[in-house]
């Protein structure tokens, strides 16, 4: 449980910089690449997401399919 | 948990200081192009005026220039000292593009100096004077285009820095 809403912080730590520099970076006129980061970003929050939904498919499994 | 907190501080710590230096380069690049824009006219005074030889020009240009630019000067002097028969177009090339990266200039900077350095000391000094003026002209508009570049990304690359490390102490724990 505690590793859950560890990783829940992370995630929400991650847009808030990510947030932080987009507007950084659209004060300064880089509109394009502000807008690849905030794409990274959430490309590596997806990753992060889909690793945690893959757990809890392995652990549906592991109840319901008796392995 | 406790070298975690060292590790994390120490990124911190690194990515603000890369972010400061990199602010700080583009504050020095208006600052030294203006710095060598001086020095060239203090050389246009030795070429057309003290009518000095261009390797004592350089020399004393170079003793009273500030110091990247002092620098780049006395090499190009150093070189042309050699006297290994080359021209002084080489000689010029060779010691700015060698200490080039030591300044916080750019590209365009360094191709004004380098196409100022194929045309002096190989024609009179009226012409040289006209190839040191369109010099000096160039130089300043750089350092417009730089000054505005400046107050643009100087406030943007120490904040970035700061947050970009925070991102990568967030992505690691």
């Amino acid at each position: 449980m505690s590793i859950d809403v560890s990783a829940i912080f992370q995630i929400a730590g991650i847009g808030i910089i990510i947030a932080m520099i987009h507007t950084v970076l659209k004060q300064m006129g880089k509109e394009d690449m502000a807008h690849w980061v905030t794409v990274i970003g959430f490309v590596v929050v997806l990753f992060m997401v889909v690793r945690l939904l893959n757990e809890l498919f392995q652990e549906i499994k592991t109840i319901f399919l008796f392995q | 948990m406790f070298v975690k907190l060292i590790g994390a501080a120490l990124v911190l710590f690194a990515g603000t200081l890369i972010g400061f230096l990199q602010a700080a380069r583009y504050a020095a690049r208006p600052k030294q192009i203006r710095q060598l824009a001086g020095s060239l006219q203090r050389l246009e005074t030795e070429i057309v005026y003290g009518r000095t030889p261009l390797p004592d020009a350089l020399r004393t240009t170079a003793a009273s220039a500030e110091q990247p630019i002092g620098r780049l000067l006395q090499a190009a002097a150093e070189e042309l000292g050699l006297g290994d028969g080359r021209t002084f177009r080489e000689c010029w090339e060779a010691a700015m593009r060698n200490g080039w990266p030591a300044t916080a200039m750019r590209a365009p900077e360094l191709n004004v100096t380098l196409r100022l350095g194929s045309t002096l000391g190989i024609s009179d000094k009226d012409d040289q004077l006209k190839h040191l003026r369109l010099a000096a002209v160039q130089l300043k508009a750089e350092e417009d285009a730089a000054k505005d570049e400046q107050s643009k990304y100087e406030k943007m690359s120490r904040s970035l820095g700061l947050l970009l490390a925070a991102l990568v102490v967030i992505l690691m724990v």
